[in-house]
């Protein structure tokens, strides 16, 4: 034997390990940050008991008493009976789901405005200020500052009551004229901007710019790229590169080119399914589950490292449309480190469990082509929102 | 008797003020309260040493020479009123040899802190370099900027900020001879 | 040789395992590209903490309180109330019900347990990502004295902080800064540090004497700062734990002030004015030896060190108003960084080292703003009357500033921002507060 083979060997492994069980992996304590606590010495403990009285030492909790309760959890469908007995605005799970706790929750309603409601104790500003400033505004659509930056922007619900907006009334006047549409009560989406209107950037604030360096947002990419692979004439079975489009390709890391090819060129090859083939999905089919997929990824709590992490998710499908929690596996990633790649493949991961739980709506007559998907999150536009 | 009882009390009240003067680390707008303190005291007499009408005193220093020149602002150049207020502070700081001054540079609140104390001293610098170019001695001025740290005048218009960007000569010394 | 060996076995491997993937199906799975997605709180859970012995209950109660507080006022996650609860958690090694959390929409779930002994408390956290139904990373538990609580507290904070976002957590940290009472034209200030949230402050020097814009030491047990003690604004040294301090700089005839540190603890870079100019100099802390970095007839101050050292970044108005220039550390030609409307000033490196914080003043009104080293992608975080002086917190990821009300009733306090712009929150002091300066992570 050479060592040639024992490298390959141990090589396959840990690469279809990894495959496999990328995720499991992934959830141990990798390069996590733990280390300035629980690398402390006898020493250090010593010395910082007699300087302080912080506190001194970590040590991992005795591992044996993890709940380790099945490993992957069931597909549950999360509307359990208990859960519909108890918690009957919040069953779903999914986002429109969270406009109710606003009234189950002590703290008030989330106003317009984050500054604000932060009940500055000691200084509201004079809404006189303001209102110098405001004939420099035009009468375009003040975006209001809101929690949540989603792709299409929400109108903000009118609260039912609420005696203390006095503060915010300033720019409603504003957002009066845009999308009026009668929020219905437990579906309503949370309130969204396109993107963060930083106190800065509001209009009444900062009515002029400064000369600011283009920002490197990249132009969209055309959407014929994307449309193309949909053309009705296409046979299946003659498509030898699967559903992406090439353009979308061009920026993805050389090893996802290698798995592309790799997988396209095995194509031909393979047998018949048994699930109904079908042809390809539609432009609008496509665009529904990437929509849907979109609503549910929230990149808030991600590193900026991670913002700059592109990961490439696969998941495989059950024939009603919702996803096989336990299959979905990071597949590659660019851009990043392995933990910016892990917090990634974490978001990406909720973003699917999410709004899959209620079964995307994809076509059954065509589960042949979705039965497998992959899903490349790209957090570019998302990073300076 | 009460004549010279009256003069000393006087002049402790003016040596205690200026005692308090050579302090530039005192809270408040001190030269005012150095002004009212010694008008208070010169409340008797039509001419005591000490009062607004002694001309060798602090206060006439104060009220009738001027003790402070007004800045334009983000500006250290002195204006035309300013170089007349400095020509008579030359003059009055010359025929009264016996007084050291420490010049205070302020700005008003539209700056950052620590700009402020240097804008400040570049102040409290040009109103020094022309009283020693109009021949006081550069051994008898010092200079300290407080930057935005005691204004004067506490609105937020440019009222207020005028009357706070300024330089103000602050007397110490001289009733020890 | 065996590199490249290596390289051909790991494209092999993921050829056969792309073909084993794909020979499964018909045909390769359908790819889609998500580049839209949201930005918003992510729910989290903190069920009470278990107490462990008798008498500890009050303690966990205050620790699950703490350890909810860091995370929602980071404005990246969002506490759900117990109210929403489906089951509780029994006792900390107890399984954990993924699908009544996932019901209410639970994305992170923290358990923790409390245990006193005597003078000895031991924390311990466990941190769950519901959905995945798995525990993220491993439990931790933290042992120390009952009046340490809270910064145990906080290190769980921070444990859980790290994991869910990748950056390092801000919690166990605290700041220096100044506490104001009294009229405006008439303030009294003195040093004060507290705790990142406010809690717990203490009085470093008495309200005799201006002090001005303390700042940290890289190691966080001594602080820098400005006082008109002798009279005359001068630069002192503090050690925050004995509260001893002396002057630095004695050169009689000119003012020291804007004081920082260089990465290494020993140099203390800042400015002297004299004669009507203002220029930078850095000095030994031990041999009081300074060496002059600037030599420009303008005003040259407020500097600071890049997180490596090499380079000070720093105000000057050379160039009529006040911009921002970086140099070498040892001094030399100087660039200038800023070119946008306005005049910027307080110049203070992220210590991540990628980005520049600032003050802006334009058409009136102050912002904090955050600009790529090299002064490109600048971008305007605040607005108000009066913001000012800007300080990192030890992540990179948060700045704390000043705010000044207007007007004769004018009044100073902390605030602090995400660098995205979001989550602008007064941080909450006694008195007025002002010049914050935030120290590294507590050991």
């Amino acid at each position: 034997m050479h060592a040639g083979h024992y490298i390959s060997g141990v090589g396959h492994l840990a690469l279809i390990g990894w495959l496999l069980l990328g995720d499991v992996f992934a959830a141990e304590p990798l390069p996590i940050d733990m280390t300035p606590v629980s690398v402390i010495s006898q020493a250090e403990y010593e010395a910082m008991m007699a300087a302080q009285t912080g506190p001194q030492s970590v040590t991992e909790v005795a591992q044996p008493a993890a709940p380790q309760e099945a490993p992957q959890a069931p597909d549950v469908s999360p509307a359990t009976d208990q859960a519909t007995a108890q918690t009957a605005p919040a069953q779903s799970p999914t986002p429109p789901a969270e406009v109710p706790p606003q009234a189950a929750e002590p703290a008030p309603p989330q106003p317009p405005r984050a500054d604000v409601s932060d009940t500055a104790p000691v200084l509201p500003e004079p809404p006189s200020e303001v209102a110098v400033l405001v004939p420099d505004v035009s009468d375009r659509p003040v975006p209001r500052a809101s929690e949540r930056v989603a792709p299409e922007p929400v109108a903000q619900p009118e609260p039912e009551a609420t005696p203390d907006e006095v503060a915010q009334e300033a720019i409603a006047p504003s957002t009066e004229g845009e999308a009026v549409e009668e929020p219905r009560e437990a579906t309503a989406p949370e309130a969204a901007a396109t993107e963060i209107v930083t106190e800065a950037e509001k209009p009444a604030a900062a009515p002029r710019q400064s000369s600011r360096p283009p920002s490197r947002r990249p132009d969209p990419l055309p959407e014929t790229a994307r449309v193309e692979d949909t053309t009705p004439a296409q046979p299946t079975a003659a498509a030898p590169e699967p559903a992406a489009a090439p353009a979308a390709q061009a920026d993805k890391s050389a090893i996802n080119d290698a798995l592309a090819e790799a997988l396209g060129a095995a194509t031909p090859s393979a047998p018949a399914p048994a699930a109904p083939q079908g042809p390809p999905l539609t432009s609008g089919e496509r665009e529904a589950l990437r929509v849907a997929v979109s609503s549910c990824w929230n990149v808030g709590s991600l590193s900026s490292e991670a913002l700059r992490t592109i990961v490439v998710v696969s998941v495989g499908m059950q024939p009603d449309g919702k996803p096989i929690n336990a299959s979905i596996r990071l597949a590659s990633s660019s851009g990043g480190s392995e933990g910016a790649a892990r917090q990634a493949f974490e978001a990406a991961r909720r973003a699917i469990i999410l709004c899959g739980s209620k079964g995307f709506d994809l076509p059954q007559e065509k589960f042949g082509q979705w039965q497998d998907i992959e899903i490349t999150f790209n957090p570019e536009r998302m990073r300076n929102k | 008797m009460t004549m010279t009882v009256t003069r000393s009390v006087l002049f402790l009240v003016a040596g205690l003020a200026l005692a308090a003067c050579t302090n530039p680390n005192r809270f408040g707008p001190g030269d005012d309260a150095l002004a009212g303190t010694a008008g208070a005291g010169a409340g008797a007499g039509a001419f005591a040493p000490g009062s607004a009408s002694d001309p060798r005193s602090v206060a006439y220093f104060q009220q009738a020479v001027g003790d402070r020149v007004l800045f334009p602002v983000d500006q250290s150049n002195l204006t035309p009123e300013g170089r007349a207020t400095l020509d008579n502070q030359a003059a009055w700081l010359m025929q009264n040899a016996d007084f050291t001054a420490i010049i205070e540079g302020h700005a008003d609140e539209q700056g950052t802190r620590e700009y402020n104390i240097a804008l400040g001293e570049r102040r409290a610098n040009s109103a020094r370099e022309y009283l020693v170019s109009k021949g006081v001695s550069g051994a008898r001025l010092r200079t300290i900027s407080y930057g935005k740290e005691r204004p004067i005048e506490v609105c937020s218009v440019e009222a207020c900020y005028a009357k706070n960007r300024r330089a103000v000569t602050v007397l110490a010394g001289g009733l020890s001879s | 040789m065996i590199q490249r060996a290596l390289t051909l076995c790991l494209a092999m491997a993921m050829a056969a395992t792309g073909a084993g993937f794909a020979s499964a199906q018909s045909q390769g799975p359908l790819r889609i590209e998500i580049t839209e997605g949201v930005i918003e709180p992510l729910p989290f859970a903190v069920p009470q903490f278990e107490a462990e012995t008798a008498g500890s209950a009050e303690m966990a109660a205050q620790i699950s309180r703490v350890v909810a507080a860091d995370l929602s006022g980071t404005g990246l996650f969002r506490e759900l109330p117990a109210t929403a609860f489906i089951s509780t958690v029994g006792s900390f090694g107890a399984p954990v019900q993924y699908a009544d959390w996932k019901a209410i929409n639970a994305q992170a779930l923290i358990t923790g347990a409390v245990n006193v002994q005597g003078n000895t408390l031991n924390v311990k956290f466990r941190l769950y990502d519901v959905f995945a139904g798995s525990e993220l990373g491993s439990g931790l538990q933290f042992s120390g004295t009952v009046d340490g609580w809270r910064r145990m507290a906080h290190k769980v904070s921070d444990a859980v902080y790290s994991r869910i976002t990748g950056e390092g957590g801000y919690f166990d940290s605290r700041v220096v800064f100044v506490s104001e009472t009294g009229p405006k034209d008439a303030r009294q200030k003195r040093l004060a540090i507290m705790d990142y949230d406010g809690a717990g402050v203490q009085y470093l020097t008495d309200s005799r004497s201006i002090v001005l814009a303390p700042r940290f030491s890289p190691s966080g047990d001594r602080v820098l700062y400005t006082s008109y003690e002798s009279g005359f604004p001068r630069i002192y040294l503090l050690d925050v734990g004995s509260v001893q301090r002396r002057a630095l700089d004695s050169q009689d005839g000119t003012m020291s002030f804007a004081p920082r540190f260089a990465p290494n603890g020993q140099t203390v870079v800042y400015s002297i004015s004299q004669g009507g100019n203002t220029d930078i100099f850095a000095m030994d802390v031990n041999s009081q030896q300074a060496v002059r970095l600037t030599s420009a007839p303008s005003i040259e101050t407020a500097p600071s060190y890049s997180p490596d050292g090499t380079q000070i970044v720093f105000e000057s108005d050379r160039s009529g108003s006040q911009q921002l220039y970086v140099m070498p550390a040892s001094g030399g030609e100087a660039r200038r960084i800023s070119f946008g409307e306005g005049r910027y000033g307080t110049p203070v490196w992220s210590p991540r080292g990628d980005l520049i914080a600032f003050t802006k003043q334009n058409n009136g009104r102050f912002h904090i703003g955050v600009m790529r080293t090299d002064g490109s992608e600048e971008r305007l975080l605040t607005a108000s009357f009066l913001d000012e002086g800007p300080t990192w917190a030890p992540n990179g990821r948060v700045i704390m500033f000043t705010r000044e009300t207007q007007g004769a009733g004018g009044q100073s306090a902390l605030y602090s921002v995400d660098i995205s712009g979001r989550n602008l929150r007064p941080v909450p002091t006694p008195d007025g507060a002002s010049d914050p300066s935030w120290s590294p992570l507590q050991k």
